[in-house]
């Protein structure tokens, strides 16, 4: 006996079913994208302040992603200009970035400067700040005890 | 038809209670961080919903596995992983969208291209793909076995987005509970609320998965359904004309 559909079941609309290859093709380009951008920017996403000029790929003499603590007491900000040093394991680096930076940027934390070093100072053109990993209740007693520690 | 049944209804008033106390910590309970002030509350949403994918995403391999190892229930394992992969995805969009809330009011960017945000976004690219793919083929068993291969690959990325803050140097924190050297960096009751939220997601995660993979289940049925309506239909045609076999 024949049991056969007589009717084969309605096949799937051309729109129903190229949106999972498209959807398919794009993620993969997508995830070529990703990849790129992990091999040129993600890995060793900054050089610390004392590998400039020292360590591979932390050259001065072209764009770089510098590391360090902002220093107490150097931060300077007038007509939407902004001054400091950073430090990193004892060695030091002015800043200077055209703007306010963004974030909870502060004295004594650590910021990634983007830029290039022209006659020994940082030319920011970017400031991302670097907050640690640790969550503290914002108090009288603490505050105290953060701006204290935090330059120490 | 229905997907709920009593457990899942219980289920979801547990959720729906323990995500209301969450709510309620997070944004008037907790105190501000000293340092991030009151921005440090997106942290009850994103840390819970990046676990609850990564958990997602581990449901849909082990699934994917017991899919291809236990044949006579491989469908049934099949829609688990499907569904467990809807939910990670939707998590990690929540966690991708509150990391970049987050990273604008502290590190002062939307958005990155350091280690762990890299690395979080090709994981949920992946899973983007893996989903497509699962539409591409019709025939469920065939559907089943591709997708197994895949989520099988594709769960290995989790310890490298895990870990990434620590193999690599990233604008990203380090884990402040599951780090490596076991040490909890939080506040007591933003830990307490944290853990709560991980709760409650965890409870959202399974009821959205459960619902998710019986209406999978339903469709698939439907399917059946179709055919031996047709089967049906042919063998009365056949008695109707007097056809024999």
């Amino acid at each position: 006996m024949d049991l056969t559909p007589r009717s084969a079941p309605e096949p799937r609309s051309t729109s129903r079913r190229l949106l999972p290859i498209l959807v398919a093709v794009l993620a993969t380009v997508a995830g070529l994208v990703i990849v790129v951008m992990f091999l040129t920017s993600s890995i060793d996403y900054y050089c610390n302040v004392d590998e400039v000029g020292v360590r591979d790929g932390c050259d001065d003499t072209r764009r770089v992603r510098v590391q360090g603590s902002v220093d107490e007491g150097s931060l300077q900000m007038r007509a939407g200009n902004t001054s400091f040093v950073m430090s990193f394991n004892g060695v030091s680096l002015p800043v200077d970035y055209e703007g306010e930076p963004g974030g909870v940027f502060q004295e004594c934390i650590p910021v990634v400067a983007h830029g290039r070093i022209v006659d020994g100072v940082l030319m920011a053109t970017r400031i991302e700040v670097k907050h640690s990993n640790e969550y503290e209740a914002e108090n009288a007693d603490r505050l105290e005890e953060a701006e204290k520690s935090a330059c120490s | 038809m229905k997907t709920g049944t009593t457990t899942t209804r219980v289920l979801g008033i547990f959720a729906l209670l323990i995500t209301t106390w969450v709510v309620v910590s997070a944004f008037f309970l907790t105190p501000a961080d000293v340092v991030q002030g009151d921005s440090v509350r997106i942290m009850y949403a994103h840390v819970p919903t990046a676990w609850i994918a990564y958990l997602a995403f581990v449901t849909t391999a082990v699934a994917s596995g017991l899919s291809l190892v236990r044949k006579h229930r491989t469908l049934g394992f099949d829609r688990v992983a499907g569904a467990s992969a809807e939910v990670g995805v939707l998590f990690m969009a929540m966690t991708l969208i509150t990391g970049s809330l987050w990273g604008r009011l502290t590190w002062g960017t939307f958005w990155q291209w350091d280690p762990r945000l890299t690395t979080t976004l090709f994981l949920f690219v992946t899973y983007v793909g893996y989903l497509a793919i699962r539409r591409v083929d019709v025939d469920p068993v065939r559907r089943a076995r591709r997708s197994s291969v895949i989520a099988l690959l594709a769960v290995l990325e989790i310890p490298l987005v895990h870990f990434s803050v620590v193999l690599w140097r990233s604008l990203h924190q380090e884990a402040s509970v599951l780090n490596t050297d076991g040490d909890v960096r939080l506040d007591d009751l933003m830990l307490f609320t944290l853990f709560s939220g991980v709760v409650a997601f965890t409870l959202i995660f399974v009821w959205l998965v459960v619902h998710r993979q019986r209406l999978a289940a339903m469709s698939d049925v439907e399917r059946l359904v179709g055919l031996d309506v047709a089967i049906t239909a042919r063998r009365a045609e056949s008695t109707v004309g007097g056809g024999g076999i």
